[in-house]
C-alpha cells in the first residue's frame, strides 16, 4: 500500500518538469567551488583584458629588455617580474573584492553558505595564476633570449640560477597574496589597489628616515624582504625578515579579512 | 517549509524586526506585503543566512538555512535581480550557478527557455539588461535546481504588464506541484492576483496575516493594508 502511493507520488513529480529532482542533495565539494571561482577569474570582459594584458605586458617587456639591453636570459626574466609585480597583486584584490563590489555576494552565499570555503576556493587560482605567469616568463624569455643573440650577432647569456627561478616565481606568489589579503581586508578595489601600489613609494621615503626608517623597511617592506629570494642567497636573517613581513602583509591582513567576510551582514 | 518563529532584528539601535513570526506551508504562494523599509528585505536574507537575528530563528524545510545540504538545490532564492556582475553574460551567470550546484549545462537552456530569455539576449552581457530581463535572469538562477522553496524579493520588480503575467502562471505552476513560494511585494495588486497567503508586514511588525479572503474581510485587501501600515507608520513616531 504505501509503496504503491510512494511510487505513484514519484511518478507525478517526475511527470513535472520544474518539480523536485531526484538528484542527491549532496553539500558541495571543494574542487568544484575552485572551478568555479577560476572559471569566475576569466569570464568577464575586464577579467579578459587583465589577462591579456597581462600576457602582453610579459611579452613586450621581455622582448624591449632584450632588444636594448642584450641577450642576458636572467636579465630578461626579471624585466618580466616588473609587470608580474603591478598586475597580479591587482588580479588578486579584484578577486576578492568583486564579489562585494558588484553584490554578487548575495548569490554566491546563498548557494554556499560555507563563506570559508568560498574564501579558499576564490585565493587558490590566483595564486596558480601567479605560478603560470611566472613559468610563461621564463618560456618567453628563452627563444627571445636566442632570437636576439641571433639577430645582434652577440653571444647569448644563459646563466641562472634555479634557485633564483624559484624565489622569484615564489615572490610573485607573494605579491599575489598580498593582494588577496589587503583586498579582502578592506573589501574596496581602489583603496586596496592604492595601497598594494603605493607601497614601494612609501617604503623609499620611510628607508630615508633615519636608523629607524632603515631597520623598519628592513623588516617591514615586502619589496625589500623578497630581494634575497629573488636573487636566490637567503640566508637565516633574511629568511626572519621576509617572514616578518609576510606574516604583517599577508598573514594578518587575510586572516582579519577572513574573520571580517564569515562574519559580515551581506546586503 | 518557512518559518520565522518570533525573529527580531537590531541594526545600530533600530529595530528592523520585531518578534516576526509567520508561517508558509506546502505548496503555498505566500505574499510577503509591507511598504518599503518595511523589513520585508532584512527577513528575507535572514532566513537564508546571509544576516543574523538578533533574537528568534528562521528555518526552510525544518532546518535554519545555512545547515541544509547544499540549499541552493533545495531552495531557490533571489534577493535583488540588480546584483549581477554586468560584465558577465547572461548564460554564463546561469552556468555559473549550475556548475556550483553540479547541475548538467543543458539545465542552463531549458531555465533560459523557462523564463523566456533568447539565444541572443542570453550571450549578451548583464549590464546591457533591462531590470525586466534582470528579474527573468534571477528568477532562472533561483530555478536552476528545481527547488522545492522559492523566496523572491520583489521579482515583479521592472516587469512589464505580459512580464507580471508571465511570472504569475510560473508561480502557480510551481505551487501545483508543491514547491512554496515565499514573495515579497511592495504593490499589493501584484501580490493578491497570486498568492493565497498574504503576511502584511509594516515597522519590522507582523500587521496581519491569513488567506486573502480572511484579510479582506468582505471588503478590498487594499482598504485593510492601507490602514493597517497608515497605523504602523503613525505609532512609533
Amino acid at each position: 500500500m504505501t509503496s504503491s502511493r510512494k511510487d505513484s507520488m514519484n511518478g507525478t513529480r517526475t511527470d513535472d518538469a520544474r518539480s523536485v529532482g531526484s538528484k542527491t542533495r549532496a553539500p558541495i565539494p571543494f574542487r568544484r567551488l575552485l572551478s568555479v571561482e577560476t572559471r569566475k577569474l576569466f569570464d568577464t570582459r575586464s577579467s579578459k583584458i587583465m589577462t591579456v594584458s597581462l600576457a602582453t605586458l610579459v611579452i613586450a617587456s621581455i622582448i624591449g629588455r632584450g632588444v636594448v639591453s642584450g641577450p642576458e636570459l636572467h636579465t630578461l626574466i626579471g624585466t618580466a617580474g616588473i609587470g608580474l609585480g603591478t598586475l597580479l597583486p591587482v588580479l588578486g584584490i579584484l578577486t576578492v573584492t568583486g564579489e562585494w563590489s558588484h553584490r554578487t555576494a548575495l548569490t554566491t552565499f546563498v548557494l554556499e553558505p560555507r563563506r570559508r570555503r568560498v574564501l579558499a576556493a576564490k585565493c587558490l587560482p590566483p595564486l596558480i595564476t601567479a605560478v603560470t605567469a611566472s613559468l610563461f616568463a621564463m618560456l618567453v624569455a628563452v627563444p627571445a633570449t636566442a632570437v636576439i643573440a641571433g639577430v645582434q650577432n652577440v653571444p647569448a647569456g644563459w646563466g641562472v640560477a634555479p634557485l633564483a627561478l624559484l624565489g622569484w616565481t615564489g615572490t610573485n606568489v607573494l605579491v599575489v597574496a598580498m593582494g588577496l589579503a589587503v583586498g579582502m581586508l578592506l573589501l574596496n578595489a581602489p583603496a586596496a589597489i592604492v595601497i598594494c601600489l603605493s607601497t614601494p613609494i612609501l617604503w623609499a621615503v620611510v628607508g630615508r628616515l633615519g636608523a629607524v626608517g632603515e631597520v623598519l623597511t628592513e623588516w617591514f617592506d615586502l619589496n625589500t624582504t623578497v630581494t634575497p629570494l629573488t636573487a636566490g642567497d637567503m640566508t637565516g636573517d633574511d629568511a626572519a625578515r621576509l617572514a616578518v613581513s609576510t606574516i604583517f602583509w599577508i598573514v594578518i591582513p587575510m586572516t582579519a579579512g577572513a574573520v571580517r567576510v564569515i562574519h559580515r551582514e551581506v546586503n | 517549509m518557512i518559518e520565522f518563529s518570533h525573529v527580531s532584528k537590531v541594526y545600530r539601535g533600530v529595530k528592523a524586526l520585531d518578534d516576526v513570526s509567520f508561517t508558509v506551508g506546502a505548496g503555498s504562494i505566500t505574499g510577503f506585503l509591507g511598504p518599503n523599509g518595511a523589513g520585508k528585505s532584512t527577513a528575507m536574507r535572514i532566513l537564508v543566512g546571509l544576516s543574523r537575528a538578533t533574537s528568534g530563528a528562521a528555518t526552510v524545510l525544518g532546518r535554519p538555512y545555512t545547515e541544509l545540504d547544499c540549499p541552493g538545490s533545495q531552495v531557490g532564492t533571489l534577493l535583488d535581480a540588480g546584483a549581477q556582475h554586468p560584465g558577465r553574460t547572461g548564460r554564463e551567470i546561469l552556468t555559473l550557478g549550475a556548475m556550483t550546484l553540479g547541475l548538467p549545462r543543458s539545465r542552463v537552456d531549458e531555465v533560459l527557455d523557462l523564463v523566456g530569455l533568447t539565444g541572443r539576449e542570453s550571450r549578451r552581457t548583464a549590464g546591457g539588461y533591462s531590470l525586466g530581463m534582470r528579474q527573468r535572469l534571477g528568477i532562472g538562477h533561483a530555478l536552476l535546481g528545481r527547488p522545492r522553496v522559492l523566496i523572491l524579493d520583489e521579482p515583479a520588480n521592472g516587469l512589464d504588464p505580459q512580464g507580471i503575467q508571465w511570472m504569475r502562471g510560473l508561480l502557480r505552476g510551481l505551487s501545483g506541484s508543491g514547491c512554496s513560494v515565499l514573495l515579497s511585494s511592495h504593490l499589493l495588486h501584484e501580490v493578491e492576483q497570486v498568492a493565497d497567503h498574504i503576511v502584511m508586514i509594516g515597522r519590522g511588525h507582523v500587521l496581519a496575516q491569513g488567506t486573502v479572503g480572511e484579510l479582506s474581510r468582505g471588503r478590498s485587501l487594499e482598504q485593510t493594508f492601507l490602514e493597517l501600515t497608515a497605523n504602523a507608520d503613525r505609532s512609533p513616531e
